[in-house]
This record gives structure tokens, C-alpha cells and sequence, in this order.
């Protein structure tokens, strides 16, 4: 479900089937490499929204948590895990961070729930069937990631 | 310009002026609900254009699915959104199935539980459909995919809107 009133009035009806949160991890950096961090924001919105389309009726994508490169990793994971905290204790039992900035890597092991990280491929230069070709392609990998997550039970939080 | 006449005139600008408003209030109130009477039948795929989709010779008795975009006016803005369908043929028909689950939406597969073969599996709450369509009784979805308007012009498959179906 997106993040649109006529589709809270569906999930609010439908609250139990809808129990896993996709949050989308955005870096800003308007000082280096700026299009790097565009490019990144811009892939990760395109499988986000491919993820949704598949998994409608059992996702809600939450708008993107978004922060500066420059933000130190321990208040930038402990925003993460306010936000976290936040969706897990108000229904979602299982939820999904996607992203494609590369320094999420490091601090997954810090993170209650699910990292997806699919590195940038930058889309302005292939023709639109080519980059439709890599998402379905990246989508292949990730879709049973999620298939298979639904089966286990749902992380602990502390 | 005499004064009777430059009294009738304003009177009528003034008229014209209220009817302005109020047709633009009225546009206002009624606008609301025209956006909710028409955001289902967005939903459902109201789309009216048909789309070339694919070839027959490329279509087998085996659902397959393609993949096409449709142009979606949404308010203000015209985007090009992805649609799928699942086709396939049943001697000299063909049939093209939504993927939308029709419990809540999610996007279901043909044969894709090995439990369940031949069917539409839906991997969201285990949702299942038959071959035709046909939701199977106690799985969450209540009514049968929806399938789509197809017209076939020189061997080429055009889909376009979607329509429900209370049973197949
Ligand atoms: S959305 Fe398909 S079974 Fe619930």
C-alpha cells in the first residue's frame, strides 16, 4: 500500500494482513557527488515501488528516511531504530530498510530487521526496456528474499 | 453610453459574475465526489485505451504473463505505469487475467506453489484462483481475478481496461 489517504481507509480495514513496512534509506549530500546520492534515491524509489506493486496487499511503503552523508552512524542508526520502533510497535511485525547507499553495510549488524542493499546502476543512459530489464532482474533476487522472510517468525526487538 | 444602459450593463456583469462563482463553488463541492466515484474504476484499471500487448502466435494453453504500460491521468499529472497480465489460450479463445489478487491486491503467479500446481498462487496471505480465474473457496480472496477487455487485430493482442467478475 502507498503512503495515500484512500489507501489508509483499505489498510485501516485490512490492518491484520498488512504486516510488513518498507522503508526506503535516502542519502543527501549536496557537496560530494551530488548526483551519486541522486542516482542512488532514484533506483532505490523505482525497486521500492516495483516491491510494492508486487506485494501490495501485505506491504506498506513508508515514506523514505532520509539523512546526511555527514550525520555520524551512531545518531543516524539510532534515528533508524526510533522509526523502527515506531512501525514494530504500532503493527508491523516485520520491516524492511531498502537502499542503495553502500554505508549501510557496516552498521547492519546494528539493525533489528531486514537490510536490502542494491547497489546504484545509473538509469539515464540505458534505454527505458534495458533499465526495465534490470529492475525484473534485481526483482527475481529480491522478491523470494521476501517470500522466504514471511516464513520465519519476526525479528526480536530489545 | 447612456445611464440606463451602463446599469444594465454592470447589472449583468454582476450577474455574470455570481454565476462565475457560483458555478466555481459548485465545481468545487462537486469535484470531491466525482474524484471518489471515479478512484475505483482507477483502481480496477479504468484505463479505456487498448494497448498492443503481444502476438497470438506468441500465446500457449500455459498462462504466461506480459508485461506493458499503460498512460494513467492521475489529477494533474500523466504518468506511463506498469500493468501485467496473464494470458493464454483455450482453443480458439484467449483469455487475459489481471494479476491483481483480488483479496488485496498483491501480484499472484501461475504454478508458483508446488503444493498447489496449476494455479494462481498468491504469496501474500496464500491466496489461490483456478486456471479460469476462479477464486478457490477458503483462501482469503472472494471474488475471481478480474480479466481483461482484449480485442485481436491482425494477430496482434490489444488489452484494455479490466472488468470484475462475481464468478466465472
Ligand atoms: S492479497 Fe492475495 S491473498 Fe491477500
Amino acid at each position: 500500500m502507498k503512503w495515500r489517504t484512500e489507501q489508509m481507509d483499505t489498510y485501516l480495514n485490512a490492518k491484520e494482513y498488512v504486516d510488513t513496512a518498507i522503508i526506503p534509506l535516502m542519502p543527501v549530500d549536496w557537496n560530494n557527488d551530488p548526483k551519486g546520492k541522486v542516482s542512488m534515491g532514484e533506483f532505490t524509489t523505482l525497486l521500492v515501488d516495483e516491491l510494492e506493486r508486487q506485494f501490495k496487499g501485505r506491504v506498506f511503503q513508508i515514506p523514505p528516511f532520509v539523512y546526511l552523508t555527514s550525520e555520524d552512524d551512531t545518531a543516524k542508526r539510532n534515528r533508524l531504530l526510533a522509526w523502527d520502533k515506531h512501525f514494530f510497535n504500532n503493527g508491523f511485525k516485520y520491516i524492511i530498510y531498502v537502499t542503495s547507499d553502500g554505508e549501510w553495510k557496516r552498521l547492519e549488524k546494528e539493525l533489528p530487521d531486514m537490510l536490502l542493499w542494491i547497489p546504484s546502476l545509473s538509469l539515464e543512459a540505458m534505454d527505458e526496456s534495458y533499465a526495465k530489464q534490470i529492475v525484473d532482474q534485481q526483482m527475481k533476487q529480491i522478491l523470494p528474499l521476501i517470500a522466504n522472510k514471511w516464513r520465519e517468525e519476526p525479528a526480536e526487538r530489545s | 453610453m447612456s445611464e440606463k444602459e451602463h446599469k444594465v450593463s454592470r447589472r449583468q456583469f454582476l450577474t455574470y459574475s455570481l454565476v462565475g462563482v457560483g458555478g466555481f463553488m459548485a465545481a468545487s463541492a462537486i469535484s470531491p465526489m466525482v474524484r471518489f466515484a471515479l478512484d475505483p474504476a482507477l483502481e480496477a484499471g479504468g484505463e479505456s485505451d487498448y494497448v498492443a500487448v503481444t502476438t497470438v502466435d506468441q500465446l500457449s494453453e500455459e498462462p504466461q504473463r506480459f508485461d506493458f504500460q499503460v498512460e494513467v491521468v492521475d489529477a494533474w499529472y500523466t504518468s506511463n505505469q506498469p500493468r501485467s497480465a496473464w494470458i493464454y489460450k483455450e482453443g480458439d479463445e484467449i483469455i487475459a487475467l489481471s494479476p491483481q489478487c483480488t483479496h488485496l491486491g498483491c501480484t499472484v503467479n501461475w504454478n508458483a506453489n508446488e503444493d498447489h500446481p496449476n494455479q494462481f498462487y498468491c504469496p501474500c496471505h496464500d491466496g489461490r484462483f483456478e486456471k479460469s480465474g476462479q477464486n478457490v473457496a477458503n483462501t482469503p480472496p472472494t471474488r475471481p481475478l478480474d480479466i481483461y477487455e482484449m480485442e485481436v487485430r491482425d494477430g496482434t493482442v490489444y488489452l484494455g481496461k479490466t472488468i470484475e467478475r462475481k464468478t466465472v
